[in-house]
């Protein structure tokens, strides 16, 4: 199935911004986060369509899986 | 008519003779004050009330009345480095007229990369009393109150709204819990390298929780840019005016996120 991933902060560097990524029926959010080498303790919030979500989502055919980092400076 | 009404329609009187295309200058408000042995904050606030503008407010574009309601609007500033430091100073220009700044610390070299007030001159020194001592430079009539511990429910108690300017996780989390309790709005704001976000974390929105859902820290000290810092201490100042004078805000029921690397700012919806 094809589903956009979307980056968001310091998520991006030495990533991408937006990607089609080609995933197995069954995949989760989580999966995706650990797939790109972020750190789940690095996670803020987990957005597929806009709508919140958790690391144990199951990501459907045409999703837009947003990942956002916690920032934490001041 | 009274004694003390006699002499506040001679203090108007006084404003209008003095005052020109309807603004008052400092110079001129002193010299009444003196005269009449008050304050420079009662000339001021008796100028505002009769349509009268101090003159360093005259480019704020807000009517006597939002000016008003800003001079009588109290402010509390938690944790005054980058954000807090920065947010303050923007809210002194703009004529709040009470701050209560809240920081333990003082200033250290790795801060002059991005706090206002962090120089030279300043290293060392507590971060609370250098900035009420330059937020009085910057309008004499501001009342700071100066706490140089660490947050507490005293520190945000009668304030109309809470700035974050804090830096860890855990502390955020602490002070959203004492602002809901109070039901103080909280104006969020965090930054990272060229990334930040910003918002308002109220009972209804619960916007803290969602953006710091896990229990542990993040590993890493963040790194921070001092760009990122000014974009999100004037999205905070920014959403604490619109609050202040009852203006709505799209931040009341999503948060913004800023991305100055690639020129994208994202409002993403709360749930």
């Amino acid at each position: 199935m094809q589903v956009q991933v979307k980056l968001f902060a310091f998520f991006r560097e030495g990533r991408f911004i937006r990607e089609d990524k080609e995933l197995p029926t069954g995949t989760t959010a989580g999966q995706v986060v650990d797939d790109l080498n972020i750190d789940r303790e690095e996670v803020g919030v987990l957005m597929i369509n806009s709508r919140h979500c958790t690391f144990e989502t199951v990501l459907q055919e045409g999703d837009i899986y947003a990942i956002f980092p916690v920032i934490g400076g001041g | 008519m009274g004694e003390q009404n006699k002499n506040k329609q001679k203090i108007l009187q006084r404003i209008k003779l003095c005052s020109q295309n309807n603004a008052l200058s400092l110079n001129e408000g002193w010299r009444i004050a003196a005269d009449f042995n008050c304050s420079l904050l009662d000339i001021e606030t008796t100028a505002l009330e009769h349509s009268i503008v101090p003159a360093r407010f005259n480019r704020n574009s807000l009517s006597c009345h939002e000016q008003l309601r800003l001079f009588r609007s109290r402010v509390a500033i938690i944790g005054c480095g980058g954000l807090g430091g920065r947010t303050a100073e923007l809210l002194a220009r703009l004529g709040v007229g009470h701050l209560l700044l809240t920081d333990p610390d003082n200033f250290s070299e790795s801060n002059l990369n991005r706090q206002i007030f962090c120089t030279l001159q300043t290293l060392g020194l507590n971060k609370v009393e250098v900035l009420a001592s330059e937020l009085k430079q910057i309008n004499p009539v501001l009342i700071c109150t100066q706490n140089i511990h660490l947050f507490n429910t005293h520190s945000i108690t009668g304030n109309d709204l809470v700035i974050d300017g804090l830096d860890s996780k855990e502390a955020r989390i602490r002070l959203s819990q004492l602002c809901q309790k109070q039901d103080i709005p909280m104006i969020h704001g965090a930054v990272q390298e060229w990334y930040g976000q910003a918002g308002i974390d109220q009972a209804s929105n619960k916007l803290i929780s969602t953006l710091y859902p896990q229990t542990t820290e993040p590993p890493k000290t963040p790194k921070v840019l001092a760009m990122s810092v000014a974009l999100v201490a004037s999205l905070q100042a920014a959403e604490a005016i619109k609050i202040l004078l009852g203006h709505n805000s799209a931040l009341q029921n999503s948060w913004l996120q800023t991305d100055l690397r690639h020129c994208e700012y994202n409002l993403i919806p709360l749930p």
